[in-house]
C-alpha cells in the first residue's frame, strides 16, 4: 500500500513538474517531443501520435522493428547529443537515467523541460516510468491503459505458477550475461525461470563456455529480434549447438533491457516457450 | 644445426608441458583423474566434452597461431634486418582485423557462422596483396608500404567503430580486436589450420636467404639470392600464416616480436637458426598466455591480446635498455 502511494505521489509530481517548468497554468500538451534514449523512444512511440514527436534516437527503429514494426518510420532521428536540442527545438525532452549538464543548459535555453526516466529493474519501475512519461507528454489515461494491459498479462502469469523453476541462462557468447541486478533477471523470474548466472550483486558478468557446460541449464536464451544480431560466431560453438539443440530460445532483447509494456508480453512468451521445452535431457553429465 | 638442437629441444619440452597443462586447466575445475576417466569412458560426460571439444581445439589453435607468429617474426627480423620487425608490419594483421570487423558490422555471422574468420582471411590476403603491389622492388619500400597499408586498414577500422550501427556492434568489434582463443572450436582449427601450415611451409624455405641477407643486400645478391623472390615468398608466407591466425583469434601482439629475441642469443645470432626455436617458443608463449586467461579469475574474461601486451611491453623496455648497453 505504501509503495502504491509512493508511485501515485511520484506520478502526480511528474504530472505537475513539467507543467510548472513550462511556466503555463493550463496543461498544454507538448507538440515537439524529443526523446534522447532508446527506452524513452519506445515509451513515447506508444503514448503519443507520431505528429507530436520531433525526434527519436537512431536506435529507435531497431527497437520498434522488434516490438511494433513501422512505428518509428518517418520520425527524424537524433544521436543523443546536446546539439540535437538546438536542431530540433523541442518543447519536451525525454532522457534516460541522467542528462548531461550541457544538455540541461541548452534545454533551459530553448525552454524545454527535461524528464529523466530511470531505467527499469522491475515491473513496478515500468509502471512508474509509464506514468512519468504519460504525465509529461499529457497522456496519463493512455499510460494507465497500457499499465492495465501489462498487469493483466502479469496476473495471468502469476495465477499459473510453474511447478518448478526452469534453470536458464541468457548466453550469447558469454561476454555479457545478465545477472541479479538486471531487468532481464526480473523477467526470467516472472516467467518461472531460474537464472543460473544470478549471483548477489552481479549486474552483467562473463560466463565461460566451460562453466556453461558444467552448469548444464535446461535452456539457453539469446537476445534476438530486437537488434540486428551482431553476435559473432562464438555463440555458435559446435558443442553448444549440439548440446543445446532444440533448447535455445530467442527473446526480444530490447523488451528485456528497457522497461516496456511489451516486457510483460515477453515474459508470457518466454513462459510458453519454456513450457514447450522437451523433457529434460541428461546430456553433458 | 648443432646449436639449434638444444634450444629446439628445450622449446619442445616447454611446449609439451604447456600443452599438457592446457588440457587440465580451465574455468571449470575438473580433477586430473576425473579427466582421464572421462576420456576413456565411452558415454558422453562433462570431462570428455570440455577436454575434447573446448580445451583441445583451443590448445591446437594456440600452438598453430603462436608458431605462425614466432616464425613470421623471426623471418621478418632477418629479412628486414631490423630487431623491431614483427608480423603486423606488412599490414596483414590489420587487414585481417578489418575483414573480421566488417563482418561484425554487417552482422554477417548470422548468415553463416564462420563469416568473421573467413572475411578476416580475405582482408589479410587483400592487405598483403596491396602491400606487395605498392612495395615491390626494395626492402625499404616494402616496410614503408606495409606501414601505409597498416595505417589505411587502421583508418577503416576506426571508421567502422565510428559508424557502428549500435553500441553492441561497437562493443563486439572492440572486444574482438583484443584477441581471444576462448570458445574456439575444431571449425576454427579446420578453417585456419591449412593456411597457417601453408604459410609456415613457405616461410621455412627462406633460411638460407635470410642468412645471406645478414651480410647486406648486395652481398646476398652476389651469393645468388634472388631478393625479389625472397621478399615475395616472405610476404606470401606471413600473409597466409599470420592472416589466417589473426582472422580466427583477433590481434595478438608481441609474440612475433619477443620469440626471436628470446632464442637469438642461444643460437649464435644466425638468422636461420632462430626460425625453428622461434616458432616453438612462440607457440609455447601463446599457450602459456592463454592458460593465464583461464586461471586468472576475473569477472569478465581477460582477453589474450591484453595479456600478451602486458607481458610484451616490459620485455620491450628490457630490449631497449639492452640495446643501449650494447651500443658503443
Amino acid at each position: 500500500m505504501r509503495k502504491a502511494l509512493r508511485i501515485v505521489a511520484l506520478g502526480v509530481a511528474a504530472a505537475i513538474l513539467p507543467g510548472m517548468a513550462a511556466g503555463s497554468s493550463a496543461p498544454v500538451k507538448p507538440q515537439r517531443i524529443l526523446s534522447m534514449n532508446q527506452c524513452t523512444d519506445l515509451l513515447v512511440l506508444q503514448l503519443v501520435p507520431k505528429a507530436r514527436i520531433a525526434g527519436v534516437t537512431y536506435l529507435a527503429r531497431d527497437g520498434a522493428q522488434a516490438l511494433f514494426p513501422g512505428a518509428a518510420t518517418g520520425i527524424p532521428i537524433n544521436y543523443g547529443t546536446p546539439e540535437d536540442i538546438i536542431r530540433f527545438r523541442p518543447d519536451l525532452i525525454l532522457t534516460g537515467d541522467f542528462s548531461l549538464a550541457v544538455t540541461r543548459r541548452l534545454a533551459k535555453e530553448v525552454g524545454a523541460p527535461i524528464v529523466e526516466v530511470k531505467s527499469a529493474r522491475t515491473f513496478d519501475d515500468v509502471r512508474r516510468s509509464l506514468r512519468q512519461v504519460g504525465a509529461a507528454v499529457g497522456e496519463p489515461d493512455r499510460a494507465e491503459r497500457l499499465i492495465r494491459q501489462m498487469d493483466i498479462r502479469l496476473a495471468g502469469l502469476a495465477a499459473r505458477p510453474s511447478a518448478r523453476p526452469v534453470r536458464v541462462v541468457a548466453w550469447d557468447g558469454g561476454a555479457t550475461v545478465p545477472g541479479t541486478e538486471t531487468f532481464a533477471n526480473h523477467i526470467f523470474q516472472a516467467a518461472g525461470a531460474l537464472n543460473i548466472a544470478a549471483q548477489p550483486g552481479g549486474v552483467f558478468t562473463g560466463f565461460d563456455v566451460e562453466r556453461l557446460l558444467q552448469a548444464n541449464p535446461e535452456a539457453l536464451l539469446y537476445g534476438g529480434g530486437a537488434r540486428p544480431l551482431v553476435q559473432n560466431d562464438e555463440s555458435r560453438h559446435r558443442v553448444i549447438r549440439r548440446i543445446f539443440a532444440g533448447r535455445r530460445i530467442g527473446y526480444p532483447e530490447v523488451a528485456f533491457n528497457c522497461g516496456l509494456p511489451q516486457s510483460a508480453k515477453a515474459a508470457v512468451d518466454l513462459r510458453r516457450q519454456l513450457d514447450a521445452l522437451p523433457s529434460r535431457p541428461q546430456a553433458g553429465r | 644445426m648443432s646449436r639449434t638442437l638444444p634450444m629446439s629441444l628445450l622449446a619442445v619440452v616447454v611446449l609439451a608441458l604447456a600443452a599438457g597443462a592446457s588440457l587440465f586447466l580451465g574455468r571449470v575445475n575438473i580433477g586430473p583423474h576425473q579427466i582421464l576417466d572421462g576420456l576413456f569412458s565411452s558415454d558422453v560426460n562433462l570431462a570428455r566434452l570440455v577436454v575434447l571439444e573446448l580445451r583441445l581445439p583451443r590448445t591446437v589453435l594456440a600452438v598453430l597461431v603462436g608458431a605462425a607468429l614466432g616464425l613470421s617474426g623471426a623471418v621478418l627480423q632477418g629479412l628486414l634486418r631490423n630487431p623491431l620487425a614483427e608480423p603486423g608490419l606488412l599490414g596483414v594483421s590489420s587487414g585481417a582485423a578489418l575483414g573480421a570487423v566488417v563482418s561484425i558490422y554487417f552482422s554477417l555471422a548470422t548468415a553463416f557462422s564462420l563469416a568473421t574468420p573467413l572475411l578476416g582471411l580475405v582482408g589479410a590476403l587483400g592487405a598483403g596483396a596491396l602491400t606487395f603491389a605498392l612495395g615491390r622492388g626494395g626492402t625499404l619500400s616494402l616496410i614503408l608500404s606495409g606501414s601505409a597499408v597498416s595505417g589505411l586498414m587502421a583508418a577503416f577500422l576506426a571508421m567502422a567503430l565510428n559508424f557502428a550501427p549500435n553500441p553492441y556492434a561497437a562493443f563486439e568489434m572492440s572486444i574482438w580486436m583484443l584477441g581471444s582463443l576462448s570458445q574456439k572450436s575444431w571449425d576454427h582449427v579446420l578453417l585456419a589450420g591449412p593456411f597457417i601450415v601453408a604459410g609456415v611451409a613457405v616461410l621455412s624455405t627462406l633460411g638460407r636467404a635470410i642468412d645471406a641477407l645478414a651480410l647486406g643486400e648486395q652481398q646476398a645478391e652476389s651469393l645468388g639470392i634472388d631478393l625479389d623472390r625472397t621478399r615475395v615468398l616472405a610476404l606470401v608466407g606471413v600473409g597466409l600464416a599470420v592472416g589466417a591466425a589473426t582472422s580466427v583469434t583477433g590481434s595478438i601482439g608481441f609474440i612475433g616480436l619477443i620469440a626471436p629475441h628470446l632464442v637469438r642469443p642461444f643460437v649464435g645470432y644466425q638468422p636461420s637458426r632462430t626460425m625453428l626455436p622461434s616458432a616453438l617458443f612462440g607457440a609455447a608463449l601463446l599457450l602459456l598466455a592463454d592458460i593465464g586467461t583461464r586461471v586468472l579469475h576475473t569477472s569478465s574474461e581477460l582477453r589474450l591480446g591484453v595479456i600478451t601486451s602486458l607481458i610484451g611491453t616490459p620485455f620491450f623496455f628490457w630490449l631497449v635498455v639492452r640495446l643501449r648497453r650494447m651500443a658503443p
